[in-house]
């Protein structure tokens, strides 16, 4: 059987987002209009429990230490302690091997979703991995079955993650920046749109994700999006496992709502991954995804981890929002055509001003596809200190 | 202001640390530069470079990210031939008398007839080699991400020793006459005997190491991803002076004379007083910079996101050429011109 989904405002699939009483296609700017997404998975791929939302629906755990992080300096060792009790909050696990172990099995293929883009100012500390790569060994899975990945091997060697992280794990990038081709994707496995008149319409799933690993273990950071609103546990999974995803926004508009939501649900990406731990080490509140402006960047040592993507994003949207109001900038929610500017320069420059009219809708749209828990009432959010 | 050559290859069968010498040069030695005003050709790689060029007798040697070595003619900008090996490459080749060296992520180090481009020899590790070659008195070293650095014969590929580190190594080591000093991803820098591979010292820094050594005057000068630049005294491994920069340090030092120049993530080029560490000017020369600066006759040329040309005396930029490519290399400066390649895969002829 053909997994394939086939969405457009029409049809059953977003008819039942609207019963709901949220209509997560509809966006503020209203233009253009939504275009047919067409969704084709691996075929006959079986769903997993562990698949997102996953074993903690609605559970975020957070836990803050401003210490964790000094002079743009991450310690490992505070670090390593913070995930640990993260981990067994999230879990109820009294040790910290059976909580990981309620994730990985010892004959996993593990793939590590870093985002190293908006290196070296803001990405996945190298810190935070060693300890991740530490812990899936402590299960019993081998340096050679660790996959630490991303979409860009240019942005990774910026991170120089190939020399800090340890011997025997694999280092890919799925591709360079600067060039194109469908070398590292699956031509079967992709998602079908045409948003602004692109030749190219659709946008492959990394092989890597199709058909070497068997759990992914995502670690976004914390960061203001100028196209998605933030970028998050969704976004770096769906966009940093599609090609062809910058296609989606054209200033101003944006179809990250609902894009990203609709690629997470794709199999077996969906199935996969199994655990998310945002690296809030630094927080970015404006000029994300790729800003080096410090001005813009503060450092308050959080670490989350769940199961659950969209309650995990729901927490960071509302922290980089509360951040951009004790800065006097506008929500991400604000969809003001003065504050749009085509010169990059000054959205990199002024937190008052952006190239597109952001989308953090695309949680809640993913929350509606069933990926976890978009309500803030709803959402299990343990705040504990280290 | 005058800068003093020291530490050129003692020999010119030697290719003692990355690019040729401590000034980065290429192997062409601190030239009198002379600024291009176009570029005379354009060569396209087929797919992003990831490494620097170096230049020997009228042949460029650039190996693109899709495992291809290009020779290609400076005077035309054709190629000369192509190899191709079995896995991608990011190392900066080596040249060697008449082969031409490179690692490649299949974990190789292949020596290659320079004129013809056929294979000599190759040499096995365990894992991606993205280190430089560097060879003294025969002897090719390089470093591995399987955590070892290997010594082979020159001649040969057959291998003399190997030796295990804590970490991985994407350091390109710098061959002394008896020793050998290299960065490691477990955040130390190693000193080894070059006939054995014993571990005569090593000294930690804060965090894991992709920067190349350059030693010069009993210093070994190194980046560490812990945001500092070191200076370790060659003997003993005693720090002699560190200074701090914004951001990790992925750039090498380039050294000539008492001046050395190195780059940072946070998009400064710094220069010191090699012997004292005292900084002598920083100047931003992009967002972000990891190529090494390479030193010419009055001129310390760095790419980062375009090539510009610096003042070293004062640090001001006298020079640029912005060619619509992200670029993050080392330039091949030259009497009569500047050979670039980019991460897109073109390679510049300037004039």
């Amino acid at each position: 059987m053909d997994r394939r989904t086939f969405v457009k405002a029409s049809c059953i699939g977003s008819a039942s987002l609207l019963m709901q009483g949220l209509n997560p296609m509809m966006r503020a700017d209203s233009l253009p209009s939504l275009p047919p997404i067409e969704l084709h998975g691996l075929p006959d791929y079986p769903a997993s429990p562990l698949g997102m939302p996953g074993l903690f629906r609605g559970r975020v755990i957070e836990i803050r230490e401003p210490k964790a992080i000094v002079g743009n300096r991450v310690t490992q060792s505070i670090v390593s302690r913070m995930l640990d009790q993260a981990m067994t909050e999230l879990t109820g696990e009294k040790s910290v091997r059976d909580a990981w172990a309620k994730f990985i099995d010892p004959k996993d293929i593990i793939g590590i979703k870093i985002n190293p883009s908006g290196a070296p100012a803001c990405c996945s500390s190298p810190e935070i991995i060693r300890e991740i790569i530490d812990a899936v060994r402590s299960v019993g899975v081998p340096p050679r079955n660790i996959v630490v990945y991303d979409r860009y091997s240019y942005e990774m060697d910026i991170g120089s993650y190939q020399a800090l992280l340890p011997i025997g794990v694999r280092i890919v990038g799925i591709q360079d920046a600067f060039t194109i081709g469908m070398d590292g994707y699956e031509p079967n496995v992709y998602c079908d749109a045409n948003f602004f008149g692109e030749w190219e319409t659709r946008s492959y799933m990394a092989r890597i994700v199709a058909h070497e690993v068997t759990k992914i273990i995502n670690v976004p950071t914390m960061k203001d999006h100028s196209a998605s609103g933030v970028t998050g546990a969704l976004k770096n999974l769906a966009y940093g496992t599609f090609n062809n995803v910058a296609r989606t926004h054209q200033p101003p508009h944006s179809f990250t709502n609902p894009l990203i939501g609709l690629m997470c649900t794709v199999e077996p990406l969906r199935s996969r991954s199994v655990l998310h731990i945002m690296d809030g080490m630094r927080l970015v509140w404006h000029g994300g995804p790729l800003t080096q402006i410090q001005d813009f960047i503060e450092q308050p040592g959080i670490l989350m981890v769940a199961t659950d993507p969209v309650a995990m994003d729901t927490v960071e949207l509302e922290a980089i929002d509360k951040k951009r109001r004790e800065h006097g900038a506008p929500s991400v929610w604000e969809h003001e055509p003065s504050s749009i500017t085509s010169d990059g320069n000054l959205f990199y420059h002024d937190a008052a001003k952006n190239l597109f009219y952001r989308q953090p809708g695309h949680i809640a749209a993913a929350g509606k596809l069933g990926l976890g828990i978009f309500d803030p009432k709803q959402i299990d959010h343990r705040l504990i200190s280290a | 202001m005058e800068m003093t050559q020291t530490a050129t290859p003692e020999s010119p069968r030697d290719w003692p640390t990355l690019l040729g010498d401590n000034a980065r040069t290429c192997g062409q030695g601190p030239i009198k530069l002379h600024f291009p005003e176009k570029a005379a050709w354009q060569y396209r790689a087929g797919s992003a470079v990831r490494s620097a060029p170096v230049l020997r007798e009228g042949s460029l040697y650039v190996a693109s990210v899709s495992g291809v070595l290009h020779a290609i003619d400076v005077a035309t900008g054709r190629s000369k031939w192509k190899f191709q090996s079995e896995g991608q490459v990011h190392a900066t080749p080596s040249l060697f008398e008449n082969i031409v060296l490179f690692g490649c992520d299949d974990g190789k180090v292949y020596a290659l007839d320079r004129h013809s481009g056929e294979k000599r020899w190759e040499a096995a590790s365990q894992a991606e080699v993205w280190s430089s070659p560097v060879i003294r008195d025969g002897v090719v070293y390089f470093g591995s991400a399987d955590g070892k650095v290997y010594a082979v014969d020159a001649g040969s590929g057959h291998v003399k020793w190997s030796q295990g580190l804590g970490g991985r190594v994407y350091s390109t080591p710098y061959a002394a006459e008896h020793q050998l000093y290299v960065g490691c991803g477990d955040g130390k820098v190693y000193c080894l005997a070059a006939d054995s591979g014993k571990i005569l010292w090593e000294t930690p820094t804060g965090n894991g190491i992709d920067s190349s050594p350059a030693v010069a005057s009993g210093l070994v000068l190194i980046g560490s991803e812990d945001f500092s630049v070191y200076a370790l005294n060659a003997s003993t491994g005693e720090v002699r002076w560190k200074y701090e920069t914004g951001l990790g340090i992925a750039s090498s030092p380039a050294v000539l004379g008492d001046f050395a120049a190195i780059g940072s993530k946070d998009g400064f080029l710094y220069a010191f007083d090699a012997q004292t560490g005292q900084l002598r000017w920083k100047t931003e020369v992009g967002e972000v910079v990891t190529a090494p600066p390479a030193i010419a006759d009055g001129a310390l040329c760095i790419q980062a996101g375009g090539l510009f040309a610096l003042d070293p005396a004062n640090g001001k930029i006298v020079w640029r050429a912005h060619l619509g490519t992200a670029i993050q290399s080392v330039p091949v400066l030259t009497g009569d011109g500047i050979y670039i390649a980019s991460l897109s895969g073109e390679i510049y002829a300037l004039r």
